[in-house]
């Protein structure tokens, strides 16, 4: 009984306020109206806010990462559906939707990172948070002129904190071996070993950067003392060999089906 | 005409494009993507690279890029036009494809263009040529061509006669040969391809000249030995004297009726200004000029302000209605189908403009990056809860990001690492004007160095300055106490080479280069005397030592402090060193030593400024007195502080 009582006066109490607010639908007043549409909206913009988010910290981005020229963008393509396209150098990531080819048919979001020297880090910071794995893809026709920046842009990644955190595992995507001069994997990764091995040294000689909020990075890549290593790193780390293009024919079969196959292997 | 048409997107695939010629294009268009789009000069849409001349377009809503390429030697007016027609075309028959989930929907579909293109690039190439057609006229229609003709019989008609009898045999022998050419010329160019028409009219009216002119050689030739004719053409030609004498009479007014027409003109025209002048003078009658013209222009002063307050104002009213306003209008806004116009724009970009100037960003560096963002912003669609000038910001932020990253790999000590490897000092040159830090900041990187275990020759090039050599005398002997040979094997670290005052700079680093590569010192760095950009001796002199020595680093030395003339002591540095240099591929600026920068507050407009203009990254930044006062710049901090309100 008392419980009802108590019950009534509340809706007694909540009535007029909903008397209220029916009068003034009624009266259509704007002003009410626009303050109930603006609580649904906010209410619908959390959600979606906490849709991605959610999407977010599930990680599923593959990131496409390289120097300029390396073949990121027709990988990108390659792998999505398997033709050819002309391309010319990215001034924006592109992302598409990737299943990859196993049982399970996973879902990822394949990230194409422009590999510009003034873009690559700013889309970087902007997609790692929500990493799964990286294909590094690295021109083996041109490896031995670019050596030191790939060897840079690399050393880059892997001492990045916020990647060292999670350490996804990683492909180094040997591409252009269609070309007779292209250098093969392993040495590429003995090249790319010994490189990294001096840039420990000069990168933590380098002066300490303007008082910046965030401390330069003083995480030591690989152990100390020993020479450089990929497989003392946190992160799996594999060399396969790909070409995306036909030796004779431009617009040929590509060879790129370990990297499927290794995106596969992910799930 | 055309070499070649592209469409891409900005992700860089290529949806669609038109080959003129055959061969790669994809050199032309990453260098274009590259030294323009990237590096945020994107204010003027024409770039040439060899012998090409690229136009773009960038459609920021559907992320697309058009890039027409044609030789530079040719004018082509139609390319503008043709570009827009080409977008708006190819934006309406693939607006759904491309909007389809992102790059998936564009790998996809099929963009079949060729015939639409087709069809535009004629019509343009008929506008562009009808055009030029109406301009030129040939040379027979036009006035000059009569006028010449006839002032050739007139005016020497009494002259020929003396010499009548001369050329008359002369020019008989001469008649022959000249008609028989002429026979064979009309000939020739009356099938003569549309083409080459503008070369054979010219060559025709050349002809014909030269036929008329023999003809009526001939003539006057025949006329001398009968006087009389040629004075009756006089009397032909002195009609009309004629007839200003008689004015009144009425046949000669029917005679030369354009002229009457002229004189009504003429009596009009006074007319209005009379009027005018009466307005004006009742003007003066009422009002003091002056007061007037000062009132007047604060009114123009106040017009403009009031305009764009009332634009603002409308504008957040607009959005106060979009936000109480019906349903609809919110969710138009939800869906986010606003997209960005210049008007828009304009005003918080001319905000943007003033807070980058008053960071110390030079002026027109401030414009021109303006300039770029709008140019990436328009047609933009926004977000869903943007406003313009927080999307401004946003894109004004990431640009500053793309130019402070350093274009190419700067890691000095890896390449001092390389040359010691091939057993050759690695050179580093400092240059700058005078009393920016050169020799101070000079001593702070050989300290590093040395810290890092490589040693280290300073070649006192200034040989000009009092005191200078003495300076990094002293350094050294600082140096040399700070890390003694003890401590390094018994090696001496630091050492100076000098050759005194007066004496030739550049002889003096090759001395030293060689000298150190005897000693096998593992840095040479050659401080140079400061020099203002306008000296052209000291220029030259600067430009000589750098191609003479081939230093493996040369670095700009620039005090923060430095404003609107950053970009021009940098653009003349660099002017001066390609000017002077006689190779092919002249050394530049490789790279910039920021100083003073611990005087600058948050004003670090500078950093900015001298990056744009070279492209060259801000290898080291000076913030102090004391050696240890060296540190490499932080992108993200100095874009903090630029943007900070």
């Amino acid at each position: 009984m008392a419980a009802a009582a108590v019950q009534e006066s509340v809706s007694s109490q909540w009535l007029p306020d909903m008397d209220f607010i029916r009068q003034e639908l009624g009266r259509q007043d704007p002003t009410v109206l626009s303050v109930l549409v603006a609580l649904v909206v906010g209410l619908i913009s959390l959600l979606i806010w906490r849709l991605l988010r959610g999407s977010q910290s599930r990680r599923r981005a593959i990131l496409l990462v390289g120097l300029c020229d390396s073949g990121k963008t027709l990988l990108f393509s390659r792998l999505l559906t398997g033709n050819y396209w002309k391309t010319h150098t990215s001034i924006s990531p592109n992302t598409a939707a990737y299943r990859a080819k196993n049982d399970k048919g996973s879902n990822f979001t394949l990230v194409d990172v422009p590999g510009h020297e003034s873009l690559r880090l700013q889309f970087l910071e902007q997609y790692k948070t929500a990493v799964r794995a990286m294909i590094f893809v690295v021109d083996s026709s041109a490896f031995q002129r670019q050596v030191k920046e790939v060897a840079e842009f690399l050393y880059q990644i892997l001492t990045d904190a916020t990647l060292l955190q999670y350490s996804p595992p990683m492909l180094i995507a040997c591409n252009k071996q269609d070309i007779s001069m292209a250098k093969s994997a392993k040495l590429i990764q003995q090249q790319l070993e010994k490189e990294l091995n001096t840039l420990r040294v000069t990168q933590s000689a380098a002066p300490s950067t303007l008082e910046g909020s965030d401390s330069p990075s003083t995480t030591q890549l690989g152990k100390k003392g020993k020479d450089f290593e990929f497989s003392q790193l946190p992160m799996k780390i594999e060399f396969l060999e790909c070409s995306l293009r036909d030796s004779k024919e431009e617009e040929g079969d590509a060879n790129l089906g370990n990297v499927e196959g290794w995106l596969a292997k992910l799930a | 005409m055309l070499d070649f048409f592209t469409i891409f997107s900005k992700g860089g695939i290529v949806l669609w494009c038109f080959e003129g010629v055959r061969g790669s294009f994809s050199g032309p268009v990453n260098a274009l993507l590259r030294s323009v789009i990237l590096q945020e000069r994107g204010g003027s849409n024409s770039y040439n690279h060899d012998a090409l001349t690229l136009k773009y377009k960038l459609d920021n809503q559907f992320e697309l890029v058009f890039v027409v390429g044609y030789q530079n030697i040719l004018t082509l007016t139609y390319v503008d036009k043709l570009i827009d027609d080409v977008h708006k075309e190819f934006r309406d028959k693939y607006r759904n494809q491309i909007q389809q989930n992102g790059a998936l929907g564009l790998l996809n579909g099929s963009f079949d263009f060729q015939d639409d293109f087709n069809s535009l690039l004629s019509a343009a190439e008929k506008s562009g040529k009808t055009r030029p057609k109406d301009n030129m006229r040939p040379f027979e229609e036009s006035e000059k061509s009569k006028k010449t003709v006839k002032s050739m019989i007139e005016k020497p008609g009494e002259k020929p006669k003396e010499n009548n009898n001369k050329k008359n045999k002369s020019s008989k022998k001469e008649n022959l040969a000249p008609e028989a050419i002429t026979s064979n010329k009309a000939k020739v160019s009356a099938p003569a391809s549309t083409g080459d028409k503008e070369e054979l009219t010219s060559e025709e009216a050349m002809q014909r000249k030269r036929e008329e002119f023999f003809k009526k050689r001939m003539k006057t030739g025949d006329k001398a030995n009968k006087s009389p004719k040629p004075e009756t053409q006089k009397e032909k030609g002195k009609q009309p004297r004629v007839w200003v004498q008689g004015a009144s009479n009425t046949k000669e007014l029917d005679y030369s009726k354009p002229t009457t027409n002229g004189s009504t003109e003429e009596v009009t025209v006074p007319d209005d200004d009379l009027e005018a002048l009466r307005f004006r003078s009742g003007l003066m009658a009422g009002n003091p000029p002056d007061v007037e013209y000062g009132s007047s222009s604060e009114e123009e002063e106040d017009v403009p302000s009031v305009q764009t307050e009332a634009a603002s104002s409308a504008a957040k009213s607009s959005a106060k209605k979009s936000a109480f306003g019906g349903m609809f209008g919110m969710l138009k806004g939800l869906v986010g189908a606003k997209s960005l116009t210049l008007e828009d724009m304009e005003p918080v970009l001319e905000k943007m403009k003033d807070h980058l100037i008053a960071k110390n960003v030079a002026a027109d560096i401030a414009v021109q990056l303006c300039e770029s963002v709008a140019k990436r912003l328009e047609g933009k669609v926004m977000g869903t809860f943007s406003t313009v000038t927080s999307a401004v910001k946003q894109a004004l932020q990431e640009s500053l990001v793309q130019i402070l990253q350093p274009k190419r790999r700067v890691d000095v000590l890896r390449d001092v690492l390389e040359s010691q490897r091939m057993r050759r000092p690695y050179v580093i040159t400092f240059c700058g004007v005078n009393g920016v830090g050169k020799s101070t900041n000079l001593a702070k990187i050989s300290f590093w160095l040395i810290e890092n275990g490589y040693s280290v020759l300073i070649a006192a090039c200034d040989t000009f300055r009092a005191g200078a050599v003495e300076q990094l005398r002293t350094h050294t002997r600082r140096l040399n106490s700070l890390h003694p040979p003890e401590k390094h094997n018994g090696r001496t670290m630091v050492q100076l080479y000098e050759k005194g005052y007066g004496k030739d700079a550049a002889g003096i680093a090759m001395e030293a280069i060689s000298y150190a590569r005897n000693q096998s010192f593992d840095v040479v760095l050659v401080d140079t005397a400061g020099r203002m950009q306008d000296n052209a001796p000291l220029m030259t002199a600067l430009a000589k030592l750098i191609t003479v020595n081939m230093p493996d680093l040369v670095l700009f030395v620039g005090e923060a402090l430095v404003g609107n003339e950053a970009v021009d002591q940098l653009v003349k540095f660099n002017k001066a060193l390609a000017d002077h240099s006689m190779s092919e591929k002249p050394r530049l600026i490789d790279g910039i030593v920021l100083t003073k920068f611990d005087t600058i507050d948050d004003k670090v407009g500078a950093a900015i400024s001298m990056t744009y203009i070279t492209g060259q990254p801000i290898v080291f930044v000076g913030t102090g007195q004391t050696y240890c006062d060296l540190r490499s710049l932080n992108v993200k901090a100095v874009v903090a502080a630029l943007m900070k309100a």
